[in-house]
């Protein structure tokens, strides 16, 4: 260890180096066109959503008036992100999806603390809770959450309306109206398997999410740490099975080859009408409008039992705000974060686009696109999706589609178990 | 692949100033080089040890740690390449790229030799038929892969179903005992130009007098090709089987664009389980996985040139 040390810090400098030989000319050009004024800290903002540059280009413009003192880039290729981490040159305020990905570099101490923000104090602490529940760094408040996204199952509320099918409350129900779709000619979900991810995000998570205690269920195996069996009480195979029945009953009635499909093709053809509903998440939501100006949308979350008192709307942390830790501009990142956090950038960036505010006095939600899932998300009736668990290392989407092709469901929860064994076995040590 | 084409870059000049230093009328003296030479190879050696050697060792050190990519990490021996010899995973990864390169290195060199051939012989509009032929070489493979993944997903079941052929009306890349035909395809498609090419020049090279002379002789044209063609660009054929198999061994790009590894894991390779570990937090997993990976073509590369040297053939 003691050896390492220097080692280490020999690599990175040496690295740095490389990186500065190379980045020389760039720089220089760069610092010459912007020509920065004296006394102005200059911040960098990274966020990962493409569709909101504009959005955020706009605050920026308004918070740069009301404090000249700082400049703020925006930066949203998410993809730099570890790389500058290595550089030890990373952006100063930083928004991300809020899951195992994130959390990891949360509990190795990449972000501040900001329990101490006035901000801080403004948001739900449920909503707070779900950020937490990721495992926190020395107890401290890494990330403030900025949007929450609901998920359930998007609905053709034409197509619902045509065949005189009520919103089903109850798993029977679901599956009555997938018959009573099918029967009309009408596919009644539209998959898209060949993007595993929609697999993972929909079928899978919506019935995990609305049959085991998802939460719980995380709790007890990452406490669990290394070595459990397939037996053990905290395995998949002892957890999981009767949810992967009712994933392949849900994937039966999607459309002949569904297989070859992909989240593009999807989003146009159900924009177009092709399904009755499709499992996806509100990002989806603005793509089908494309594809289709006239079209009306609803959102349900997925029943999963036959105790409508079960049915749970999947959520996630879409944006959550952090500071990078020893960043020389941390006032400033402050200010910045605080300026964020005000219910009127919120709740207007959580209106525009189709998601929740994480305000504890969040304004009702009016947008019939997501207004299925608000009394679930106001009474917290909601769970993380179980895929969002996962280190990303475990290729889980790969090993859905998988199962879904094949029906093999104990070779399925055999394959998880094994695979979490040796996930955890090689980053426990 | 990288160190292959090095070594090719780097000897020619050296070998032939060996050469020329042999034969006694030269201007400069036995012992003293031409310090060119010295000019031409060190930048290039500067540069392949700080952007090649140094990172490889690097992520050779950090294949001993359980660095995730960031973050705190401490030393844990080899602990990394233990893990990896009970992964089936990654074995299977294994299993999939070398089955892979042996199918698509064979499948290459008969499509490009029969190319060849045919693009040899005296045939009307010779130069564009060539052009045409080599259009493949000059496109990325990432999009060359995108227009085929959209081809067997959408066009090639629609026309099936047209037709009636329903064993093809779903798309060969959903297909997990199939999917991988489909990638063979797409590489032979994009590597039989530059394996063609090849194949021309060793077929120009052979003077037309031995065929004039077999054709006295009553040979035919299938025993001119196995005892006259074949044994006379055995070089070239050895050179592209060569540089072939180590080529698709590291296959990346055209499984990305058409599969992404699926369907399931069916059609993981070994460079794609490698790069994950940059994303997946796995650095120093997959680092390991790097490293014996490295040694198991290192030792292919080795057996390859003897196999070379005793052929009399140099790359």
């Amino acid at each position: 260890m003691n050896a390492a040390l220097p080692t280490r810090r020999w690599l990175l400098k040496a690295a740095g180096f490389s990186c500065a030989a190379a980045l020389l000319p760039l720089a220089g050009c760069a610092t010459s066109s912007q020509g920065q004024e004296e006394g102005v800290t200059q911040l960098r903002f990274m966020q990962n959503k493409p569709e909101v540059v504009a959005y955020f280009n706009q605050v920026i413009k308004d918070f740069e008036a009301l404090n000249p003192d700082i400049h703020v880039v925006q930066d949203f290729n998410e993809g730099n992100f570890v790389p500058s981490l290595v550089r030890n040159n990373p952006p100063d305020v930083v928004t991300r999806g809020f899951a195992q990905a994130t959390a990891d570099f949360t509990r190795k101490g990449v972000f501040e603390d900001l329990s101490g923000l006035p901000s801080a104090g403004t948001i739900n602490p449920k909503v707070q809770a779900l950020v937490n529940s990721w495992g926190q760094y020395k107890g401290e408040t890494s990330a403030i959450p900025f949007s929450l996204a609901g998920a359930g199952v998007i609905y053709n509320r034409e197509i619902f309306a045509q065949y005189g099918v009520a919103v089903p409350t109850t798993w029977d129900e679901l599956l009555a109206a997938c018959e009573t779709f099918r029967a009309a000619g009408i596919a009644p979900v539209y998959g898209t398997f060949k993007d595993t991810w929609t697999l993972q995000q929909g079928a899978f998570d919506y019935v995990t999410g609305g049959t085991v205690d998802v939460e719980d269920f995380f709790a007890r195996l990452y406490a669990k740490g290394a070595g459990i069996r397939e037996d053990a009480a905290e395995s998949f195979s002892s957890n999981f099975g009767p949810a992967l029945p009712k994933i392949l009953q849900l994937t039966a009635f999607t459309q002949t080859g569904a297989s070859s499909k992909n989240y593009a093709d999807g989003n146009a053809a159900f924009g177009k009408g092709q399904a009755a509903m499709y499992l996806q998440g509100p990002w989806a939501l603005s793509e089908l409008v494309k594809a289709n100006k006239s079209i009306q949308l609803g959102t349900f979350p997925l029943p999963a039992t036959n105790n409508p008192a079960d049915t749970k709307a999947r959520v996630n942390v879409d944006m959550a705000l952090s500071i990078t830790r020893n960043t020389p501009n941390r006032a400033a990142a402050e200010r910045f974060v605080n300026y964020l956090l005000q219910p009127s950038v919120v709740n207007t960036f959580n209106e525009k686009n189709a998601a929740f505010s994480p305000l504890v006095d969040a304004p009702a939600v009016s947008n019939p696109q997501i207004s299925g899932l608000a009394p679930y998300v106001a009474e917290g009736r909601y769970y993380q999706g179980a895929g969002t668990y996962f280190p990303p290392s475990v290729p889980l989407g790969n090993y859905i589609q998988s199962f879904v092709y094949n029906r093999n469901a104990s070779q399925f929860l055999r394959d998880l178990d094994a695979e979490w064994r040796r996930v955890a076995e090689r980053t426990a040590v | 692949m990288t160190t292959t084409s090095q070594v090719g870059k780097a000897t020619p000049p050296s070998t032939r100033h060996t050469a020329s230093a042999g034969s006694p009328p030269l201007r400069q003296s036995r012992d003293k080089i031409d310090p060119t030479f010295y000019w031409m190879l060190i930048p290039v050696l500067a540069l392949f040890a700080f952007f090649i050697t140094l990172p490889a060792l690097v992520g050779v050190f950090f294949s001993l740690t359980n660095y995730a990519g960031y973050g705190d990490w401490k030393f844990i021996g080899l602990t990394n390449y233990i893990n990896i010899f009970k992964d089936p995973a990654v074995l299977q990864s294994y299993l999939f790229t070398f089955f892979f390169a042996l199918t698509t290195t064979v499948v290459v060199n008969v499509v490009s030799l029969a190319i060849a051939l045919g693009l040899n012989a005296r045939i009307k509009w010779r130069t564009g038929i060539r052009t045409v032929f080599f259009i493949p070489m000059v496109l990325s493979a990432l999009i060359v892969s995108f227009v085929f993944n959209y081809l067997f997903s959408n066009t090639l079941p629609v026309l099936a179903e047209r037709f009636g052929l329903t064993p093809l009306a779903s798309s060969i890349l959903a297909n997990e005992n199939l999917a991988w035909i489909a990638i063979v395809l797409v590489t032979v498609w994009q590597a039989a130009p530059g394996a063609t090419i090849i194949y021309l020049a060793g077929l120009q090279s052979v003077p037309s007098e031995v065929y004039e002379a077999a054709d006295l002789d009553g040979a035919g044209s299938w025993r001119q090709f196995t005892h006259l063609t074949l044994p006379l660009i055995l070089g070239y054929l050895v050179i592209n089987v060569i540089l072939g198999f180590k080529g698709f061994l590291g296959t990346y790009e055209i499984i990305v664009g058409l599969t992404g590894g699926g369907p399931g894991m069916a059609t993981q390779s070994v460079a794609m389980r490698i790069f994950s570990g940059f994303t997946g937090g796995d650095y120093s997993y997959q680092m390991a996985n790097a490293v014996i990976y490295f040694l198991i073509t290192l030792l292919i590369s080795v057996i390859q040139l003897r196999l070379i040297q005793r052929r009399g053939v140099s790359l």
